[in-house]
């Protein structure tokens, strides 16, 4: 048994820091590699960071909420000897307890750490207070069947508690027990003391992650009634926050249900930033393509519009995912000159197909929005356009045409603004666009995306909502050259061959980097986006 | 071999067919082994015979004849009187029902039963007297044996339990009539549930008790509520005084003398004289040399935590094996042996092994004292809730005794429990669950418990040893 110290990786494109949201393992538990430890904040999302060991967590270096250079340390493990339980029973024990006991040091105590720290031969451990191993009865008996001693198994329970799971992870990791029938049995007999799993603190909170990644894809942050628990009413409380404002991960009898985590995750992660209506931008940009959306649209704005959360007088910590908007903003805003261009489309067509393609579409097909639409046309402006899909290398003085349609959907959250990536775009039909906008703007707000997912996108569309008006200066996705920023889909009295009448209509804004792209270019860009949205038969044609 | 023995063969031969016994015995059924029990007085052992059940269906009936005639304070006026014939053959009832169910159960589940007495005659057999002149003998062979002879009352010089005037604690349970006076000598639990019961029934007691205080192995918080009870039901202690002789007086009874360790002597006449200071195994009779076993100097087997003894194919369960001997303790002794039997892994590995005695009020303990635990190396914080804050303690008006949690600070493990209070013996099921759960002291506070009910003092407990009680003081 050794000690490692485990540093904080680098989780992303260009990340030096990252704020420590959560841990998700106490001092003194068993972790396996690969088991999230922590909640680390960063490029725009919240990222869990996985043990690269298997091992006992001896020390956390870093408090919730400090900010952690990459490379720096937060976690020391105890990890493992290859095959040596006697030895991890000795690691295993607490070290509070141990030093307790030491100094308590009874006659008969005094004889077991005697017995113990003989067998731990070097470890430098001793015995925890006593012999005494706590595991329920049912816990005990599956152990005996493994033919596992459970001073051996490290204990995920609150003090230490050896669980079913605890006992069956023991089991998983001990040399040459796998794919044995004799030895798996007992294993998952073990694995049916459910109620150890669910006493168990640090798993429960794991497991609600997952809960979250379901999402409440209502997104109603801002609600008139929620339902939860009267101790995640406290919590919220606890925590200054209105659980009105919190995206609840679950529902009941149709209705949203905040759970703890939930309040958790949004009093860690929200800053005072956007809550309720940075919750509802996914559906919005599903359902209405941009138009009537109920999200603040525009990079300047995002994650600011949180009346819900945020007070007159309060003083906002400027640090995660809101610092990292910030300063992409700052860079992009500043190193590339902005230019902006604004049109009006008639959709009336685009209106018309896609409720006749709805009605068209299968009950367990993906509900078909208007983003898949614009995704196309933008798509297809890009095609005739390729300087808008492309970057400035500054430093090899060149510019990167890009050759792939990699199409960033800007969302808005309870953190603030992501942007996860449609990738190659162009290669996907409608119905595949609106599934996998719908999967990533679920995630990107239950703040589940993995940083990858985040980045490398060519070309970005971001959405005005019902907050905004008709028209945005969008800030571009730095290092992309364009951005297009979708108005609300209004129904206004329009010429139409020769003849005011009522058409539906959309705004389009964009920004472009005028290093790169000259307002002709944006120009003919939209024209061409506009033409496929006013006649969307052309998009079949793609 | 004598001549006309019949042999028979088993895979597991159990002696004795108490609640070590016969539960070992049936167990071993269920697994699909060939078992053999034997008995050679009644099914059900001690216990269901002679102990745990008449003195429960005893003590029962006089709190009712108690309650019933001290309730004045509720408005509730009687006079009862007890037909000590009458509740005898009560009592005999339920011993008979249960002790029927043993024998039903036994076969039901293929027990083979045979009442005698067992001896063992080789490694591998014993044999089996039966009862009575001229009933026989056979002997059994068997691939495991498990010793389940339990225990029988000692019996002090000059106090021969063949004299009628001498009780043991099996006569006082047989008795059909309450002696007007009785001396019990031993104020161990045996002696302070008997003296209770048969003041509560009428008699004068006086208890004589060599050491300086009732019930040694409790805490003294626990004693001084079960003693001062026993005192205000007018039972008197001499404490200090060992019986040391018993004097015939013609028509009038006995006299019990006693000794100090400075030879004062003492004189109490009594009707009949209990002898309650302890019991010892039964291994005199089973010839254990035979089987190339032999018992510790105190007559215990000494066995493994499954129960095995010096030779790995006898067992020994219950009192037989040692302490604790309590009933509960006995019974799971039997279902380890016979699962080791089977092939199983099964261990003795109760973190703790709850005792009760039913006193007024009653005792109930679980696991360990604070003292116990600080000297395991534990950091331990207590918890109590007087009965006195209790409204269920307050509505029986019992509002004598504490319920106490011990526990260990920094995890909050429950580690024991000593509860004072009627139904205690109930209520210390709750601590000894906690306990082999590995539950905190915030996973019993946190769980609700009925109201009005006594188990709420164990919740409250917890919550006062982690300081924020609502009904009692925080220490």
């Amino acid at each position: 048994m050794g000690e490692t110290q485990f540093a904080l990786p680098d989780v992303g494109e260009g990340v030096a820091e990252g704020e420590l949201v959560a841990w998700l393992v106490e001092e003194g538990e068993r972790v396996e590699e690969d088991q999230p430890v922590a909640e680390v904040e960063t490029d725009k999302a919240i990222v869990e960071i996985p043990a690269a060991y298997d091992g006992i967590v001896s020390r956390l270096h870093a408090a919730e909420g400090e900010v952690v250079p990459v490379g720096d340390v937060i976690v020391t493990f105890d990890v493992d000897a290859e095959g040596s339980t006697a030895d991890e029973s000795a690691g295993a024990g607490d070290v509070d307890a141990t030093t307790d006991e030491d100094a308590a040091g009874g006659a008969a105590a005094g004889d077991a750490a005697g017995e113990n720290a003989a067998d731990a031969e070097g470890a430098g451990a001793t015995a925890a207070a006593t012999d005494r191993v706590f595991a329920p009865p049912s816990v005990r008996t599956a152990a005996r069947e493994a033919g596992v001693d459970l001073a051996s198994v490290h204990g995920s329970g609150p003090g230490g508690r050896i669980t079913a799971d605890d006992l069956r992870a023991a089991i998983d990791g001990r040399p040459g027990s796998t794919g044995d029938g004799e030895r798996t049995r007992p294993t998952d007999e073990a694995g049916r003391s459910r109620s150890d799993d669910e006493v168990a603190g640090s798993t429960g909170r794991r497991g609600s992650t997952a809960t979250s990644r379901g999402g409440d894809s209502s997104g109603t942050a801002d609600r008139d009634r929620t339902l939860a628990m009267p101790a995640t009413r406290q919590l919220a409380r606890d925590e200054g926050v209105d659980i009105d404002a919190v995206p609840a991960s679950d529902r009941r009898d149709g209705e949203a249900y905040v759970t703890p985590d939930d309040v958790r995750a949004y009093a860690a992660g929200e800053t005072g930033t956007a809550a309720g209506a940075g919750a509802a931008v996914a559906d919005d940009v599903g359902e209405r393509g941009g138009s009537e959306a109920g999200a603040t649209g525009t990079d300047a704005d995002a994650g600011t519009a949180d009346a819900d959360a945020t007070r007159p007088g309060d003083r906002i910590p400027y640090r995660g995912v809101r610092r990292t908007i910030g300063e992409r903003m700052a860079t992009a805003k500043y190193t590339a000159p902005h230019v902006s261009h604004h049109d009006e489309v008639d959709v009336t067509d685009l209106v018309a197909t896609r409720e006749r393609l709805t009605a068209a579409t299968a009950e367990d097909e993906p509900r078909l929005t208007y983003l898949p639409f614009v995704i196309k046309a933008v798509v297809a402006g890009l095609r005739a356009q390729p300087i808008l899909n492309a970057e400035l290398d500054e430093e090899a003085e060149e510019i990167v045409v890009h050759d792939r349609y990699d199409i960033g959907i800007a969302v808005a959250t309870d953190a603030g603004l992501m942007v996860p990536v449609v990738e190659n775009a162009d290669e996907k039909g409608l119905l595949e666009l609106a599934a996998e906008v719908r999967d990533l703007a679920a995630r990107a707000r239950s703040r589940t995306i993995s940083p990858e997912e985040l980045q490398g996108s060519t070309f970005t569309i971001t959405n005005l909502g019902a907050i905004g008006g008709e028209h945005a200066s969008p800030i571009i996705n730095y290092p992309e050259v364009g951005i297009l920023a979708l108005g609300e889909i209004k129904r206004k009295p329009a010429v139409h061959e020769g003849e005011v009448v009522p058409r539906d209509l959309l705004t389009v804004s964009m920004s472009v980097d005028h290093r790169v792209v000259d307002g002709a270019d944006a120009a003919r860009f939209t024209n061409e986006v506009t033409r496929y949205l006013n006649d969307p038969d052309l998009l079949l044609l793609e | 071999m004598v001549m006309g023995d019949v042999t028979t063969g088993t895979d597991v031969l159990v002696i004795g067919g108490g609640p070590g016994g016969y539960v070992a015995a049936i167990r071993a059924a269920q697994r699909d082994l060939d078992v053999t029990l034997v008995e050679k007085d009644a099914y059900g052992g001690t216990c269901l015979n002679h102990g745990c059940i008449p003195s429960k269906a005893l003590i029962h009936a006089a709190d009712v004849a108690h309650e019933a005639g001290t309730a004045e304070d509720l408005g509730i006026h009687a006079d009862p009187a007890v037909d000590a014939v009458a509740l005898a053959d009560w009592k005999d009832g339920v011993v008979d029902q249960l002790t029927g169910g043993v024998e039903k159960l036994c076969k039901a589940n293929g027990v083979t039963l045979i009442e005698g007495t067992a001896a063992f005659s080789g490694e591998h057999t014993a044999r089996i007297a039966h009862g009575g002149d001229g009933q026989g003998m056979e002997s059994v062979e068997f691939e495991h044996a498990i010793v389940a002879t339990g225990s029988r009352p000692i019996e002090i010089p000059n106090f021969p339990y063949a004299e009628e005037t001498v009780w043991s604690s099996r006569d006082a349970l047989g008795a059909d009539a309450v002696p007007d006076r009785l001396v019990v000598v031993g104020a161990g639990y045996i002696g302070m549930e008997l003296s209770t019961t048969f003041a509560k029934l009428g008699a004068d007691v006086t208890v004589v008790e060599m050491l300086d205080d009732v019930l040694p192995t409790y805490e003294d918080d626990v004693k001084r509520v079960v003693r001062s009870r026993a005192e205000e039901l007018g039972i008197e202690f001499s404490f200090g005084e060992g019986a040391s002789d018993l004097r015939e007086v013609d028509g009038t009874g006995i006299e019990v003398v006693t000794e100090t360790e400075d030879g004062e002597e003492s004189v109490y006449g009594a009707d009949r004289v209990l002898v309650a200071v302890g019991r010892e195994p039964v291994t005199d009779t089973l010839e254990l040399d035979a089987a190339g076993l032999e018992p510790g100097s105190d007559g215990f087997l000494e066995t493994d935590v499954q129960g095995r003894t010096d030779l790995d194919h006898v067992f020994a369960v219950g009192d037989v094996a040692g302490d604790p001997m309590l009933a509960h303790a006995a019974s799971r002794e039997g279902i380890v042996a016979a699962e080791a039997i089977a092939g199983e892994p099964a261990a003795l590995d109760a973190q703790a092994v709850p005792s009760a005695v039913f006193t007024d009020p009653e005792i109930g303990t679980v696991g360990l004292t604070e003292a116990e635990a600080a000297a395991e190396g534990f950091d331990p914080v207590v918890g109590e809730m007087p009965l006195r804050a209790s409204g269920r303690a307050l509505t029986m008006n019992e509002t004598d005794g504490f319920v106490r949690i011990v526990a260990d600070e920094p995890s909050g493990y429950v580690l024991g429990g000593q509860v004072v209070a009627p139904e205690a013996s109930e209520l210390i099921a709750e601590i000894g669950l906690a306990i082999e759960m590995g539950a905190t002291l915030a996973d019993v506070a946190g769980t609700i418990h009925t109201h009005p009910t006594l188990s709420e003092a164990v919740m409250e407990a917890a919550e006062n040893a982690m300081g924020q009680a609502i009904h009692t003081l925080n220490r």
